[in-house]
């Protein structure tokens, strides 16, 4: 998995690729940390690159959002694949997370 | 097939079973949310039932009759009861953390079953259409 971070009008943008899975959640556990940390308050998260989510990438990805509602942070995923997004659905973490279709529209329903 | 309790050896179980479907013409989406449950299986084998203990073993067996795949995961552990697991859609619950991966077995599986010690279960999988056919789910 690699995650690349561009920060554009207060937006943190990560365009994450590969796979989040056992192998590859402490890794992403530990670059969100770090923003966290900062307390970035607008984090999307582009899942165009994303092939593959496992239960324990789902349960990091909801760790993320509890770090960010700690301070107020909010938290946007878009462009999930159909299987990734159908993952959401099962487990109905669509309702705990906002799920935009396209990253134009997340940037826009942010301010 | 039979793996130590390493997550590490997850995905080269995952990949051979994936390479099998891939050879019998299964339409991706199936592989997908098959590997998937493969990969929770032996995941809570490891973790769970052999509590991570890599002098314990996991026992991993497919095959795919008809256009009925079957995978059995069966571990040395004493057991937990995944079905004593609470429910990870309820509102209470969507935040917790772990929990979910048994939930994708029993959701994503046409029939799941636990042998009495809890220590394999057994996953049925039909195969509707082949590749470029409908959606696995």
């Amino acid at each position: 998995m690699q995650i690349k971070q561009v920060e554009k009008d207060g937006i943190v943008i990560c365009y994450l690729s590969g796979e989040i899975d056992i192998n590859t959640s402490p890794q992403a556990k530990k670059f969100f940390d770090k923003l966290i940390i900062a307390k970035k308050e607008k984090i999307l998260l582009n899942f165009k690159d994303v092939s593959y989510v496992d239960s324990s990438g789902l349960a990091t990805l909801v760790e993320i959002l509890k770090g960010l509602r700690t301070y107020g942070g909010k938290l946007k995923l878009v462009t999930l694949s159909t299987k990734v997004k159908n993952l959401f659905e099962i487990t109905k973490l669509d309702k705990l997370f906002d799920i935009v279709a396209d990253e134009e529209e997340a940037v826009t329903s942010f301010s | 097939m039979r793996i130590p309790s390493d997550i590490k050896y997850i995905r080269k179980v995952s990949a051979e079973i994936e390479n099998f479907l891939r050879s019998k013409n299964i339409d991706e989406s199936y592989i997908f949310y098959i590997r998937l449950c493969a990969e929770e299986a032996i995941k809570n084998s490891i973790l769970h039932g052999n509590k991570g203990d890599k002098g314990k073993s996991v026992f991993i067996t497919y095959s795919l009759k008809g256009d009925k795949f079957n995978m059995e995961i069966e571990d040395e552990g004493s057991g937990f009861d995944p079905l004593k697991l609470p429910d990870p859609t309820k509102n209470e619950n969507l935040l917790m953390e772990g929990g979910r991966g048994v939930f994708l077995i029993q959701k994503l599986m046409d029939k799941v079953e636990y042998n009495d010690r809890k220590n394999k279960v057994s996953m049925i999988k039909f195969i509707k259409e082949k590749k470029g056919g409908r959606d696995a789910n």
